[in-house]
């Protein structure tokens, strides 16, 4: 707490005279928000290498099942953090790590199958494996591995590979654990990136005031509605019913893929409460978040109507159209982030639209 | 190859590194040969297409980038400041980079040599307007420039053959604020967009002369420098800045404009022109037209000739026209899109502010999200190397 008062005085110094002052919504989000969904996905991720040993060891319909839940949350617990694009999910490439996507043309597929007709062994050390492509070594990689394409669990099934398949999908999980655990550690390090946020104008360049800093963390929520909406869900509509691809929706071959993009969207919300800007908006822009957490509402409900996984019900007509429905509330959402909000709260947005030339 | 693409990250990232220790000293005013001496790509790029973009960093600073067409970084250079547009030489072999206005800095980048970038500054009483183009044999530069003090556009003409970049003229525009210049009718002709609105450096990126900014696009002979045609827009569209351009394959000229009249007006923002016959407005469908916020950031024509491409970032529209007949072909629409580059035969690579990188394979389907950077934005504009 100490931290928290000598900082807000650093603040109030520090802060342009007039301009508004988005201290206690940067402090709010990083402790209400950043740091628990970091700790969630850290403390997700620790539950993957041993469940992976429980199916390895002894492959049962029980073990699979604790395997196949434990991965789900991990991955809703990495929806929670995958918008934070920024600072410590960025350092050493971690995101990319995390989780390879888009991934449109297969390049994860094509450099596993290669892996797996090498038996690379470098591939089932975790120490090694972070340093191998990073498109073979995240969640994204371990769904390829662990799961067919079924949507069941095939991690040690038996086969030529089976063994060598347990220990890569254990470096990755292992390499997952170490990557989440370093994220949640890095946000917690009140010397690490939070004081980027916190106390502008001291650690980066481009971070000069507490409106700067606001705008990292607004506009990633941002462009986390844009990828919910353009790379998560309408690449699988295809070009209408008879055509949709609803193997595109992230972490849908494992059946995650509503829960997923549920999670993230629920992680945007969740976020954008906790920033808690009803206090600095004027009262003729007061209607703004209720009607934003209403449209949040609205697709959440669309989600829980729809059945998972998402390969299979997509073939219902009534699926394809609450996805197309999504999209269409996905996308109001981010207009009345980016426009009225955003507005409403002087951020600057979008970097081409802003100021082009 | 193509399934190589993340390994050649992490391979071309290790050699980059090296580089950017030069680099990086860049903006502390002194340079230094690159550590490792090592070339930005490799000869085996080639074998693919390759494209080059500014870019803001995920840490806020500026690049540039060249990625392949998976989307997939091979290379990067930081630059002092924000860049804009890059000049291509016409073996692809290198490219010039431009600050974007009124940046003074320009770089010189041999991407397959083991040579560090040159580094080019605007001469006194100059700026850069963030564009420029090679010269059909890749030994000149031909970069926009402001002449502030005596308000007129300039072309500085740079011979970028020997060892040291050297200005060794200027061509007048015949306007104010030239913005795309692109060469035309093989090489003998070079085209200027004057944006027409004056800016001095002492107002970083105020507009100074609204209500009489007279823009127009002119052929210039490219090595004697005479006007041969200047094309403008009626007057009643004289606050339509004409800033970007792409050649097609029947040696028309397309130009996108920046209307800076009244904002509830939606004016026509696509034209077509030759040397001979003016400009020819095109037509928006109104449902898309207003939402544009008559605002086109890039213009690019497609490998075939036959598609011009035309962003519009404020209203998160790309825009497709037919060469042939300037029909309006369809509209994908991309958040905060700006950036553009032929891809394939008929397709187009698409950037946006928010690191995407789409391919769009034609007018009729859904582009394709083959990457996105985190924390990366894509700036204006992106170029086929």
């Amino acid at each position: 707490m100490r931290f928290l008062i000598f900082a807000a005085c650093i603040w109030t110094i520090a802060g342009p005279a007039g301009a508004q002052d988005f201290s206690a919504n940067i402090t709010s989000s990083i402790e209400g928000y950043i740091r628990p969904a970091a700790d969630g996905f850290a403390s997700a991720a620790d539950d993957l290498p041993p469940a992976i040993d429980a199916v390895c060891a002894e492959t049962t319909a029980e073990t699979k099942a604790v395997f196949a839940k434990k991965y789900g949350d991990a991955v809703t617990a990495f929806a929670k953090i995958s918008f934070l694009r920024y600072g410590p999910l960025l350092e050493d490439d971690r995101l990319n790590r995390l989780a390879f996507m888009p991934d449109p043309r297969g390049i994860a597929q094509r450099q596993i199958r290669k892996i797996l007709a090498t038996k690379d062994e470098t591939a089932t050390d975790a120490a090694a494996l972070k340093d191998k492509s990073v498109a073979v070594q995240g969640l994204t990689a371990l769904q390829l591995i662990a799961f067919d394409k079924d949507g069941e669990v095939a991690l040690g099934d038996p086969g030529k590979t089976r063994d060598f398949i347990c220990g890569y999908a254990k470096a990755i999980a292992v390499n997952v654990a170490q990557v989440a655990d370093d994220v949640a550690a890095a946000w917690d390090d009140p010397d690490g990136y939070s004081s980027v946020l916190l106390s502008p104008g001291s650690k980066n360049d481009h971070v000069r005031t507490s409106k700067d800093a606001m705008e990292v963390i607004f506009n990633a929520l941002v462009t986390g509605l844009v990828i919910a909406k353009d790379q998560d869900v309408l690449p699988a509509l295809g070009k209408g019913p008879d055509s949709a691809k609803p193997n595109r929706v992230p972490f849908s071959r494992s059946g995650n893929g509503i829960a997923y993009v549920g999670a993230e969207l629920k992680g945007i919300e969740d976020a954008l409460r906790v920033a808690g800007f009803e206090p600095v908006l004027d009262e003729e822009y007061a209607w703004i978040p209720d009607s934003i957490y209403f449209e949040f509402g609205n697709a959440q409900n669309l989600l829980a109507g729809i059945a998972p996984p998402i390969r299979q019900s997509i073939e219902d007509g009534d699926t394809y159209n609450k996805l197309k429905v999504l999209t269409l509330t996905i996308n109001s959402l981010r207009d009345t982030m980016a426009g009225e909000l955003a507005g409403a709260l002087s951020l600057s947005g979008g970097f081409n639209a802003l100021d082009g030339d | 190859m193509r399934w190589m693409a993340t390994d050649r990250v992490a391979i071309s990232r290790r050699a980059l590194l090296a580089g950017l220790g030069g680099i990086a000293a860049l903006s502390a005013g002194h340079f230094s040969a690159f550590a490792g001496g090592a070339a930005l790509l490799e000869e085996s790029a080639l074998d693919y297409p390759l494209f080059a973009s500014a870019r803001r960093e995920a840490d806020g600073s500026y690049g540039i980038a060249i990625i392949d067409d998976a989307g997939q970084e091979l290379a990067r250079v930081a630059l002092p400041g924000r860049g804009h547009g890059i000049a291509v030489s016409p073996d692809g072999r290198r490219f010039m980079a431009f600050a974007r206005r009124p940046g003074t800095f320009a770089l010189l980048i041999d991407p397959f040599e083991r040579t560090e970038p040159q580094v080019l500054t605007s001469i006194e009483g100059r700026h850069f307007y963030g564009h420029g183009c090679f010269s059909p044999d890749g030994r000149l530069v031909y970069a926009v420039e402001n002449d502030y003090d005596a308000v007129r556009g300039v072309l500085g003409v740079y011979d970028v053959s020997g060892r040291q970049i050297r200005r060794i003229g200027e061509i007048e525009t015949g306007g104010i604020g030239p913005h795309d210049i692109l060469l035309a009718e093989g090489g003998k002709v070079l085209v200027v967009a004057n944006g027409g609105i004056e800016t001095h450096p002492s107002r970083p990126r105020e507009k100074l002369n609204l209500d009489t900014m007279q823009p127009s696009v002119v052929f210039l002979d490219r090595e004697r420098g005479d006007l041969l045609a200047q094309h403008s827009l009626s007057q009643n569209l004289h606050q339509l800045s004409l800033r970007h351009m792409a050649l097609d394959g029947q040696g028309k000229v397309w130009v996108g404009g920046q209307f800076e009249g009244d904002k509830s007006l939606s004016p026509p923002l696509v034209a077509h022109m030759t040397r001979d016959s003016g400009p020819t407005l095109t037509e928006v469908p109104s449902a898309l037209a207003s939402g544009l916020q008559s605002y086109i950031g890039s213009v690019v024509v497609n490998a075939s000739g036959d598609v011009i491409a035309t962003s519009a970032p404020r209203g998160g529209q790309v825009l497709f026209w037919a060469a042939e007949t300037g029909a309006f072909l369809g509209a994908d629409q991309v958040v905060d899109g700006c950036g553009l580059a032929p891809l394939d035969a008929s397709g187009f690579l698409i950037s946006d502010g928010t690191g995407g990188l789409r391919y769009a394979e034609d007018p009729q389907s859904l582009p394709e999200i083959l990457a996105r950077p985190p924390g990366i934005s894509w700036d204006n504009h992106m170029v086929t190397l």
